[in-house]
């Protein structure tokens, strides 16, 4: 008997991560749109459906217009369109069409989306039917989320095999609060996914503030600095280890954003990509630093959304610095890359030193 | 509360050693107010060396192999990168962050913790000091093979150290190519499959560039200690049911937690890795008398490490995962 599959994808989710605004709540999807944002589901949605494997075993709902249908159609998954929407849509579409595809006998749900996404979902459906979150947005630091589009395609065909499910967490993430450079969050809600742990990212855990873990960054800081040269752009990813690295330079660091050195001086604030692609016009020798989400491992993909496949290609993979605690290195069974673009994740996959402490190394597995 | 507290944190082997061994300890205490005589010393590396199937000038005494990696990296990290796995023997990875100016280190990660060699033997492009326990602690995998020892050694400006703390469990030694390579050594210990934790006996089996840079390190051994190991080494027979013993035990306690569900990886240690998704695991544990691993400064949450103890320690561990895993559904 097949399985009765809904699919809902919010369409401006992660369209404000190139261009630097961490987000796409309220009034800011039309700022992002101004800065010339691109819609970043697309992609996502088609991977997802092109990774499902058991597709003859399942019966496809999805949200209308730019909430599913489009991105289905070329599929070869018959479908059948749940709802209706304006031609706007909102929190209030999702919320909507979610209660009704449930109450219609969906089985599973699966959305396209970020943190937002998955709290409109949460109050919309609580723990009636389980669900696969597939990762678009700026900020993805809930636990729900798969770690990649592929992952989630694979989470949807355990879910068909019979796979038991699990609770995972929803994290409510402040987003005025992360554009202040603060990253504020606590737990909103809990939803049903697939047991399969390997697909699912670990949530975010925060930075530690440890003697051994401060003592770390500057040990970083000091290392990282003392290796730089006068004549390489450094451009410095988010992260409380990366601002350790300005604290020792005397510079500001965006917390939650990517700023540029070069000379001992900040050439470029909380940039987004056009920025950084301009800066790197103009400088031939150039490197990024970057730090891994504590939690999950991400490099590249969640929270820095800025570095974008175009940035990393530029820069090149052997240009790509990791820097971060022991602590929390340690604590991680990987790093992670999920660019959205999967000949750069593949590029980037391998091992990769972490500077973990000074004149000290560690090759960590970087997984996509 | 258990009346009484179960430890498996330590790897130790539960059962006592023979009642000649304690006897021998028991006269050591006569010579409480001495020194170790060096004749007796000497005594030990011989029974050393034969069972290790080398000539005795091979092999360096210690206080506790771990005191001897310590001595080895104090002694030959200067001008040399320090590479080791992680997660490894904490109290190594702790002498090497205090005395090693430059450190690497290769994670294994989960799943499998496997350790890729290429990844290794493509550090090694300058002077070295690589140092593997083998099996690793505290996955209980076997990382190395002769194989990729040969390839690790190949390269004279490396000093390899395999850690063979648990090679009675294991069965897996590369003692055999000490002679013919300079640049390998190996250490060793009593605590384990002699039973002798308490009385911290540590040895190495060094390759001509060990034993000219440690030529000078000469360490006095306890007299209970000495007289135990001594005694022990006479009739090593014994290890063999201590080590049968604990891997039947082992085998049962594996498959007793794979039923409940918990996630155990294979071991050829006298210990298992756990994956469990209780938190907290360790305190909980604890709180009800039985002291496992805490894994968390060296690896993601949810592993602890379990010793193998006797037969009734074992079932109480058993039955107190099943309780906290009740409490915490």
């Amino acid at each position: 008997m097949k399985r009765a599959i809904g699919l809902i994808v919010n369409p401006v989710a992660g369209m404000g991560g190139s261009v630097g605004l961490k987000g796409t709540d309220g009034e800011i999807y039309k700022r992002a749109l101004e800065l010339g944002a691109k819609p970043v589901v697309p992609k996502r949605t088609k991977d997802l459906l092109f990774h499902i494997q058991n597709r003859d075993d399942i019966t496809l709902f999805v949200a209308p217009g730019n909430m599913g249908e489009e991105y289905v159609k070329g599929s070869d998954i018959p479908f059948t369109v749940i709802g209706t929407v304006g031609r706007e849509t909102s929190a209030e579409d999702t919320k909507r069409i979610s209660d009704e595809m449930v109450n219609g006998g969906v089985e599973l749900l699966i959305f396209v989306g970020g943190d937002g996404t998955a709290r409109d979902i949460c109050d919309a459906i609580n723990s009636k039917v389980p669900i696969v979150a597939v990762p678009a947005g700026v900020k993805v630091f809930s636990s729900v989320f798969a770690v990649s589009a592929r992952a989630a395609g694979e989470m949807v065909d355990a879910f068909v095999e019979g796979s038991d499910v699990t609770e995972e967490e929803v994290l409510d993430i402040d987003e005025d609060a992360f554009r202040e450079d603060r990253l504020a969050s606590r737990l909103h809600g809990y939803l049903l996914v697939p047991s399969v742990r390997t697909f699912l990212q670990p949530g975010k855990v925060a930075s530690s503030v440890s003697r051994s873990s401060v003592e770390s960054k500057q040990e970083i800081a000091a290392y990282v600095v003392e290796e730089m040269d006068g004549e390489t752009l450094y451009l410095l990813g988010p992260g409380t280890t990366l601002r350790g690295i300005t604290d020792e330079m005397g510079l500001p660091k965006t917390l939650l954003g990517v700023d540029a050195v070069l000379e001992g001086k900040l050439v470029g604030k909380d940039l987004n990509e056009k920025g950084i692609l301009g800066l790197l016009r103009k400088y031939e020798r150039r490197k990024i630093i970057v730090t891994p989400i504590g939690g999950n491992g991400f490099i590249f993909g969640r929270g820095s959304k800025q570095l974008t496949p175009e940035v990393i290609r530029r820069v090149g993979n052997e240009s790509i610095m990791v820097v971060g605690t022991k602590d929390k290195v340690t604590q991680l069974e990987c790093l992670r890359v999920d660019t959205g673009d999967f000949e750069v994740d593949e590029l980037l996959s391998g091992y990769i030193e972490v500077t973990v402490g000074y004149r000290e190394g560690m090759m960590v597995e970087v997984r996509c | 509360m258990l009346r009484e507290t179960i430890k498996l944190d330590m790897n130790e082997v539960p059962y006592l050693p023979p009642h000649e061994v304690m006897e021998a300890a028991h006269r050591g205490l006569s010579r409480l107010n001495r020194y170790s005589d060096p004749q007796d010393l000497e005594r030990l590396r011989e029974l050393l060396a034969d069972y290790s199937r080398v000539p005795e000038g091979h092999i360096i005494l210690s206080p506790g192999s771990d005191l001897l990696l310590r001595e080895m990296i104090h002694t030959l990290a200067e001008g040399r990168k320090v590479i080791m796995v992680s997660p490894s023997f904490f109290p190594t990875v702790q002498a090497a962050k205090q005395l090693a100016t430059e450190r690497l280190s290769i994670r294994l990660s989960p799943p499998t913790f496997d350790l890729n060699l290429d990844l290794l033997v493509n550090a090694l492009a300058e002077p070295s000091l690589v140092i593997i326990d083998n099996p690793n602690n505290p996955t209980g995998d076997t990382l190395l093979d002769r194989r990729a020892v040969e390839a690790l050694i190949e390269n004279p400006d490396v000093l390899l150290v395999i850690d063979e703390a648990y090679y009675e469990f294991s069965g897996l030694t590369f003692a055999d190519m000490v002679q013919s390579c300079p640049n390998l050594g190996i250490t060793r210990t009593l605590d384990k499959a002699f039973s002798l934790a308490g009385a911290r006996v540590g040895y190495a089996i060094a390759g001509k560039a060990f034993l000219d840079a440690l030529s000078s390190f000469y360490a006095f051994l306890p007299q209970c200690s000495l007289y135990a190991a001594i005694e022990a080494l006479k009739n090593p027979g014994y290890i063999t049911r201590n080590v049968q013993r604990v891997i039947e035990e082992r085998d049962r306690v594996r498959r007793t937690l794979d039923q409940l569900g918990a996630h155990v990886y294979q071991s050829n240690a006298n210990f298992l890795l756990v994956r469990t998704e209780i938190p907290d695991a360790v305190s909980k544990l604890a709180e009800i008398g039985i002291l496992v691993s805490d894994l968390s400064n060296q690896m993601p949450p949810g592993f602890i490490r379990v010793s193998i103890g006797t037969r009734e320690e074992n079932d109480a561990f058993i039955s107190g995962y099943v309780r906290i895993r009740e409490a915490y559904e």
